[in-house]
């Protein structure tokens, strides 16, 4: 054993090692190429990036702000490029769908300070409402996309990146997939750059005001430093070529799927039997080695995630040169989900007849036998979890409506910890697509049905996108119950401050105070664990006509315990009385909280898990669940 | 840096049992003895009471951070159920160590989900391996001091199974760095009653 001073992330010490998260990984090449500004808002599974940027900042001097919306964010981070710094903004995939409009215009400025956008995209869709592949966007923005195969590559290009942003005048992409910001990996850590720069605007009518007299200007001037970069990609180190002679056989491999690729060749012995070229720039792509490779083999192979964007490129190289052979990608890679060693094995083993080096055939049959016998364990809301009151309560209010009226109620959900609400037993939730959608699609809907139709979403939601629908619904009138499950905080993603929950002693802006100042005349403010007082306030917003806010606040329970503990507050956990209690499983059957055990036909409370919020023995209709430990009689 | 041999370890078990913690330590560990390490995990929506997969690849001309299917070494469950899950990734040789302590999910007791019995699962996993080693680690970190422990328990049956490349010392001076004083302790009892247990079962030879 080494014996190692205790390293930080912000430790200067080059050639040290430290045990690094991907998203740490990429927030060390921020503070080693001397990032200043950092602009981002959360989103799996991009967040951890940001929280440990926020997390130093006063200790290296950074600017690190959790934004309003990733927009929001990508304009602070252009500013301050603008202003001569080096800027880096952070999102999740979907999030660069938000900052769309300033990041497609952000090419056209080029950058003065270096200026990096990472994207953290989702394959496999482990928490995304989608799949998509942000390297179309970076190509329809004309942004150069780096996409490291490692975590150390993952650092280490980041660093790289703002040199070649400053290099070219330009802004650059560093790509990230789930695999790669969810890895951990020994890092070498290199050297810190402390410089320091003084923010300094410096007027250019020419390339800052994107109106149309100047901005076709810069369209020309963009696709000039484009072409530049393009030229330069072939001599990074990121991309690699490998020529064995006599090999029949080319593998291109970009970003994460190197290292399944790397691995399915040496597993299957085929080291020196094929050629392989490694891709760290996905676009431009390095055509002049893509064009050796395709002229030394008789076959390709690309290998990559999600979409044939590599795959396409190289067939129009391979058309451009006059090369035809045979390139295959996506007709044997799957296009959908994550890659893995195995699906790049069974491609090379179909094209080149070498054996895979498992009999996967039979991995299947027993995975299919056992399939039958595994529980089914989707994630759930927290014991304690205010939204399950909310979202019982707004279950209750729809069931009243339909009792009087016979209509059901269409239930709008949105994303956050809420949106796990559409499992049973809650299933409040019809339709959801995107952050703010809880309220907007709950507005359109309103126009064209006639049941009530009753939206939610969080409070950093709110602010994220749910104001601008808010407002859409007083303009036009729309009959909508508009519900803001408050926790005072954004909890889905680890608990990131927002305008409404501010970490310091920043102004609170109260959801209620915007919804009043937008013509919202029906607002009011409830405590979702007042059962009564809460079915109460939406049932009227249902009956209301026009748009009616409810807001249900109560603090995000993990914080509210981790509170009490910094207080020295006692958490009181609920019990049942076996007396009273018939095991009817009501509370088990409306709430599904992860607290409420059933054995046989008894029910228990877990105490190490029940944090005492009290909801079950509302809904009990034996009143057997009481507050308070059991006394000794269970 | 030494070239050790590839071995591949997945974790898994339910949100809140610590699973990531255990990997963190593990990788602590291996940079500390210079072990390469590579390895990822699931987060996200898997938290909250979902299944948690992390695994963690050691030795040298490892690359990718996910373990391939049928490559596993060590297949450690702190819940038996979620052994099944990963059921694909063993092999023959697989040694796997599992708590019998099960956590079963909100939608048994809401009917809309069985749960198989201990036999079912062993059973299952036999079919692959008859490596098996079954432990009630609950027990054992209650008798260290917490139930919390159970994860640093199923700690350190990895280690008490021969297989690791990374000292025992190494792994406990990672363990006391990251818990001092009375948790520090437990702990430590923890590990150790996890390495014991394994070591029992395979009669202090460790696996070949
Ligand atoms: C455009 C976009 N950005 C970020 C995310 C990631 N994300 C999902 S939910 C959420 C916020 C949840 O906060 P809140 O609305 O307060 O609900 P809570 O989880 O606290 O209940 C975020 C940031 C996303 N899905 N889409």
């Amino acid at each position: 054993m080494k014996e190692l001073a205790e390293l930080t992330i912000t430790s200067d010490a080059p050639g040290a090692k430290l045990f690094m998260l991907g998203n740490e990984a990429i927030a060390r090449g921020a503070i080693e190429a001397g990032v200043q500004v950092v602009a981002a808002y959360p989103g799996t599974p991009s967040s951890e990036i940001t929280n440990t940027l926020v997390s130093v900042a006063k200790e290296t001097g950074m600017y690190a702000e959790w934004s309003v919306n990733e927009k929001v964010a990508m304009e602070v981070a252009m500013a301050a490029s603008v202003s001569g710094l080096r800027a880096m903004a952070a999102m999740k995939h979907v999030g660069v769908n938000v900052a769309h409009d300033p990041l497609t215009t952000a090419g056209y400025m080029g950058a003065r300070g270096g200026l990096v956008l990472v994207s953290a995209d989702d394959p496999g869709q482990w928490s995304s409402q989608n799949e998509q592949d942000n390297r179309y966007i970076a190509r329809q923005c004309y942004i150069p996309v780096l996409e490291p195969s490692s975590v150390q590559e993952a650092k280490d290009m980041l660093v790289d990146a703002f040199r070649l942003s400053e290099e070219f005048k330009h802004i650059f992409m560093l790509r990230s997939v789930t695999r790669l910001s969810h890895a951990r990996s020994d890092v070498v850590l290199g050297a810190i750059n402390k410089e320091k720069r003084e923010g300094e605007f410096v007027k250019d009518l020419h390339s800052l005001v994107c109106l149309p007299a100047y901005s076709r200007g810069s369209r020309r001037r963009m696709i000039e430093r484009f072409a530049k970069i393009k030229g330069a990609v072939n001599d990074l180190p990121y991309n690699q070529l490998k020529l064995n002679k006599g090999a029949k056989l080319g593998i291109i491999a970009c970003g994460i799927s190197y290292g399944y690729t790397l691995e399915a060749i040496r597993y299957m012995g085929l080291e020196d039997k094929v050629s392989l070229l490694k891709i760290g720039t996905p676009y431009p792509l390095p055509e002049e080695m893509v064009r050796q490779l395709l002229s030394s083999v008789s076959e390709v192979l690309v290998v990559e995630e999600l979409e044939p964007f590599v795959e396409d490129q190289v067939k129009i190289v391979a058309e451009d040169a006059g090369i035809i052979i045979k390139i295959h990608g996506k007709d044997v890679i799957p296009i959908a989900g994550e890659l893995s060693t195995r699906p790049v094995a069974e491609a090379i083993s179909g094209l080149t007849g070498a054996q895979p080096p498992v009999n996967f055939a039979e991995l299947d049959r027993i995975r299919e036998e056992t399939e039958p016998l595994l529980p089914f364990r989707p994630p759930t809301l927290c014991a304690g979890c205010p939204h399950r009151a909310s979202l019982h309560a707004i279950n209750v209010a729809c069931r009243r409506w339909k009792r009087e009226y016979g209509t059901e109620c269409v239930l709008v959900s949105d994303i956050g910890c809420y949106a796990l609400g559409v499992f049973e037993p809650l299933n409040a939730d019809d339709i959801a697509v995107c952050m703010g959608g809880g309220f907007g699609i709950a507005t359109g809907l309103a126009q064209v049905i006639k049941a009530p139709v009753v939206g939610h979403l969080g409070d950093s939601t709110f602010f994220h996108s749910g104001i601008p629908p808010m407002i859409n619904a007083v303009f036009h009138q729309a009959n909508v119950t508009l519900v803001i499950l408050d926790n005072s905080t954004t909890g889905m993603t680890g608990f990131q401050p927002h305008p409404g929950a501010p970490a310091g002693d920043e102004p609170k802006i109260m959801p209620e105070d915007v919804a009043r100042a937008c013509g919202v005349k029906f607002v009011e403010v409830v405590d979702p664990f007042d059962l009564t007082k809460t079915v109460d306030a939406l049932e009227r917003a249902i009956r209301y006509k026009g748009p009616a806010v409810v807001i249900t606040r109560r603090m995000c329970s993990i914080l509210e315990q981790r509170e009490k503990r910094r207080q020295g507050v006692a958490i009181v956990p609920y019990h049942v009385d076996p007396e009273k209690c018939d095991g009817c499983g009501v509370c088990i059957n409306l709430l599904g909280c992860p607290a409420i055990i059933k054995d046989d036909d008894r029910v228990t409370i877990d105490s190490s898990q029940c944090p005492g919020c009290g909801l079950c023995a509302q809904v009990c209709p034996h009143k057997a669940i009481i507050s308070g430990v059991k006394d000794g009689k269970d | 840096m030494a070239k050790t041999k590839e071995l591949n370890v997945i974790i898994c078990g339910v949100g809140g049992q610590g699973v990531v913690l255990m990997s963190e330590l593990l990788g602590n560990a291996a940079v500390r003895d210079d072990i390469e390490v590579k390895g990822s995990e699931v987060l996200g929506m898997a938290q909250r009471g979902g299944s948690v997969f992390s695994n963690i690849r050691l030795g040298s001309g490892v690359y990718a951070p996910l373990t391939p299917e049928g490559k596993c070494d060590v297949l450690v469950a702190v819940e038996p159920s979620e052994a099944l899950r990963n059921v694909h990734f063993l092999a023959k040789s697989s040694l796997v160590v599992l708590n019998s302590r099960d956590v079963k999910p909100f939608t048994v007791f809401l009917g809309k989900s069985g749960y198989p019995s201990l036999e079912e699962i062993l059973d299952k996993l036999h079919r692959v391996t008859d490596r098996v080693i079954t432990l009630d680690a609950t027990q054992l970190a209650q008798e260290a001091g917490s139930v919390q422990s159970a994860n640093v328990v199923m700690l350190g049956t990895l280690y008490g199974t021969g297989l690791m490349p990374i000292t025992v010392e190494t792994a406990k001076a990672v363990l006391q760095g990251r818990f001092k004083g009375k948790v520090g302790e437990i702990n430590i009892r923890a590990f150790d009653l996890g390495y014991e247990e394994v070591q029992k079962a395979l009669k202090g030879a460790p696996v070949k």
